[in-house]
């Protein structure tokens, strides 16, 4: 899977979220405010509602950035082409395979007041046009004051940095 | 799920901000997407008005 995707359960089914594919439709933060709120962390909570409705919300995505399946699997297989965001009409692999933990593309996330953390592997090309490898987690400087630049040392808290 | 997707390269850039070019999401505090090109540069002077973008305000200090 790419990068911040994230699965979410219930007793009933699983919410699959995936962010590189957002178009910021909103059709889930109007439907359903309390379950889908870009807040607050997590942002989605399904327990703020019941199946029918959030199912209801989920098919109204325009894209692939939110699906479901039910974790009954007798039910999948009876469910149609009424539910558009069911992982059988949009991401059909997920059916076979929806293991979250394996990524292989990169995120790069801003923290409140603090530094840019990239995700994933990404190469890291320097002043003088040399290049290094990284994989795993790396703290980006943003606020200026690293002593360490471009990687973050803390120093955005001694300044009071704010973004 | 196979993803054959580019690892991202950052450059840094002399004095100035970090490009990012390649298959990457942006993401906020609250690991929600920000919508960006496929290239883009991000402040990291602290100075920008336009965070996490810059927008030129480290050639000011």
């Amino acid at each position: 899977m790419g990068s911040g995707e994230r699965k979410y359960k219930t007793n009933d089914i699983t919410v699959y979220w995936k962010p590189s594919t957002c178009i910021h439709a909103g059709a889930c933060i109007n439907g359903l405010p309390r379950v889908f709120n870009p807040r607050r962390r997590p942002w989605i909570k399904l327990e703020e509602s019941v199946t029918a409705r959030i199912i209801e919300v989920v098919d109204k995505c325009p894209v692939d950035a939110l699906t479901w399946k039910w974790n009954d699997e007798e039910k999948n297989q009876i469910v149609g082409t009424e539910h558009p965001n069911h992982i059988k009409n949009r991401r059909i692999s997920l059916l076979e395979n929806d293991d979250i933990e394996t990524s292989n593309s990169a995120s790069i996330q801003t923290m409140n007041n603090g530094p840019l953390i990239v995700k994933g592997g990404f190469l890291l090309e320097r002043e003088n046009g040399s290049r290094s490898k990284f994989s795993g987690t790396v703290s980006l400087c943003r606020c200026g004051a690293s002593k360490l630049k471009p990687f973050c040392d803390g120093s955005h808290r001694a300044i009071d940095f704010k973004a | 799920m196979k993803e054959n997707k580019k690892a991202p390269v950052i450059t840094i850039i002399e004095s100035g901000p970090l490009k990012v070019s390649g298959s990457f999401t942006l993401l906020n505090e609250n690991n929600y997407p920000i919508e960006a090109k496929s290239e883009v540069y991000l402040c990291r002077c602290g100075k920008s008005s336009n965070k996490p973008f810059c927008d030129g305000s480290h050639r000011n200090q």
